[in-house]
C-alpha cells in the first residue's frame, strides 16, 4: 500500500511510515486481527501438542503391536511354506544348472544306474515335466517305479542274520505292490515308451527289473510270465512263501 | 481413566505378542535352513535304529539320497555311507547279469572305497555282505 503522507510504499503491518514517519492508522484493523489470529494459533498449536504428548505413549504401543503382529504372522507363514521355498529354489537352480546337470544324468544313464538317476532328480528337485528338463519326463516316472521296486526288495531281502524285522508281511505286501506297479505302468505306456528319446534306456530298466526278479525272488522268464498269470493274492502268496521261508 | 485402561491393554498383548513371535522366530529359521530335505523326515537315528536291527535293505533303500548327491550333515554321514555300500551291493548282481561292466567296476571301487574310509564298521560291512549273498536264490 501507498502511504497518505508521502506516497512511498509501506507494508500493512507497518505501524509507522519508515520514509516519512507517519501513523499507518489505515491498517490498525488489519494488524490487531493479524495479532489476534497469531494467539489463537498458537494456543491450538499449543493445544495439539498437549494431546499429542498425552497420547504417544498408546501410539508407540499400537506401532509396536503393528509390528510383532506382522512379524508372528511373517515367521508362521516362512514356516508353513519352507518345503516349498526350498523346492522352489532348488527347482530354479536346476533350470540355471541345466547343461551340468544333464551332463550328470546322461553319465548316470550310461552308465544304467537308475536308482543313482532317480535320487540325483530327486535331491535337485528337477521339474522333469517342464522346460527345459521336459523330454525326460517318461524315463524320469519309470525311474521313479523302478526305484521303488529296488527299494522295496531291498527291504524285504536283505537282512543280517540276527535281524529283528519290523513288519516283515507289510514288507511283503509293500513289495508285491512296487513290482505291479512297475509291470503295470510299463505295459500301460509301451506306446509312449517306444517313441521316446530314451527308449533304450526304459528298456534297460526293464531287463534290470527282471534280473532283480529272477535273482532275489526266484523268478525266471519263465517264472515271472506264471507270476503275473496268477491273481495278486497268489502273487503276494509266493512272495510270502519264498521270503518267509529262508 | 480410559486412555490408561487401553495403554496397559495394549502392552499386555504386546507383550503375547513378543513371546509368540520368540517362540515362532527359530522354527522359522530352522525350517528355512538349507540343508537336505530328506533329514527331515529320514532321521539318523532312524537310520541307526534299522542298522542295530540289522534290517540292511532299508538303510539301503532309506539312504539312496546319497548317491544323488545329497550334502549329508559330517556327523550322520556314516550311516548313509553305510547303506550306499548295502545298495551298490544289491546292484552289482544286476550289474553284473546285464553286462554292465563299467558299472560294475565303478560300483566295486566305490564299495572298496566306502570300506577303506570306515575300518571301524568292518563288522557291520562283514555282516551286510552277508546279508546281500543271502538275499540271492540259489
Amino acid at each position: 500500500m501507498k502511504c497518505v503522507g508521502c506516497g512511498a510504499e509501506i507494508g500493512l503491518t507497518d505501524k509507522v511510515c519508515p520514509h516519512c514517519g507517519r501513523k499507518n492508522t489505515e491498517t490498525a484493523g488489519y494488524r490487531s486481527d493479524m495479532e489476534r489470529l497469531k494467539k489463537d494459533s498458537e494456543k491450538t498449536k499449543k493445544k495439539i501438542g498437549e494431546i499429542l504428548s498425552e497420547n504417544i505413549p498408546i501410539v508407540i504401543s499400537a506401532f509396536c503391536m503393528l509390528l510383532l503382529l506382522i512379524s508372528v504372522l511373517v515367521t508362521i507363514y516362512v514356516s508353513e511354506n519352507a518345503y516349498s521355498f526350498r523346492e522352489n529354489a532348488k527347482r530354479k537352480e536346476s533350470v540355471k544348472q541345466y547343461d551340468e546337470y544333464s551332463a550328470v544324468i546322461r553319465k548316470y544313464l550310461d552308465a544304467g544306474d537308475y536308482t543313482g538317476f532317480a535320487a540325483f532328480k530327486e535331491y535337485h528337485n528337477i521339474a522333469h515335466w517342464e522346460e527345459p528338463y521336459e523330454d525326460l519326463n517318461l524315463i524320469c516316472d519309470m525311474a521313479d517305479y523302478y526305484s521303488s521296486m529296488v527299494s522295496a526288495v531291498e527291504e524285504a531281502t536283505m537282512f543280517g542274520p540276527e535281524a529283528r524285522r519290523y513288519d516283515p508281511e507289510s514288507d511283503i505286501s509293500n513289495c508285491h505292490r512296487a513290482i505291479q506297479r512297475f509291470y503295470d505302468e510299463f505295459d500301460y505306456r509301451l506306446s509312449d515308451i517306444d517313441s521316446d528319446p530314451y527308449r533304450d534306456n526304459i528298456y534297460d530298466m526293464k531287463a534290470k527289473a527282471d534280473i532283480i526278479m529272477e535273482v532275489y525272488l526266484g523268478l525266471d522268464e519263465e517264472g515271472r510270465k506264471s507270476y503275473f498269470s496268477e491273481s495278486s493274492i497268489r502273487q503276494e502268496a509266493y512272495l510270502e512263501e519264498v521270503l518267509m521261508n529262508d | 481413566m480410559t486412555k490408561k485402561l487401553i495403554f496397559r491393554i495394549s502392552i499386555a498383548v504386546n507383550i503375547i505378542l513378543a513371546i509368540v513371535f520368540v517362540f515362532t522366530l527359530p522354527k522359522a529359521v530352522e525350517s528355512l535352513n538349507f540343508e537336505y530335505v530328506e533329514q527331515d523326515t529320514i532321521r539318523p537315528d532312524t537310520l541307526r535304529a534299522y542298522l542295530e536291527r540289522e534290517n540292511y535293505g532299508t538303510v539301503a533303500a532309506i539312504s539312496r539320497a546319497i548317491r544323488g548327491g545329497a550334502e549329508i550333515d559330517p556327523r550322520d554321514e556314516d550311516y548313509y555311507r553305510l547303506g550306499e555300500y548295502g545298495e551298490l551291493l544289491f546292484l552289482k548282481e544286476v550289474y553284473d547279469r546285464a553286462g554292465n561292466l563299467e558299472t560294475l567296476k565303478e560300483a566295486e571301487g566305490r564299495m572298496e572305497d566306502i570300506r577303506n574310509r570306515m575300518p571301524e564298521y568292518d563288522a557291520v560291512f562283514d555282516k551286510i555282505d552277508q546279508s546281500a549273498a543271502n538275499a540271492v536264490r540259489k
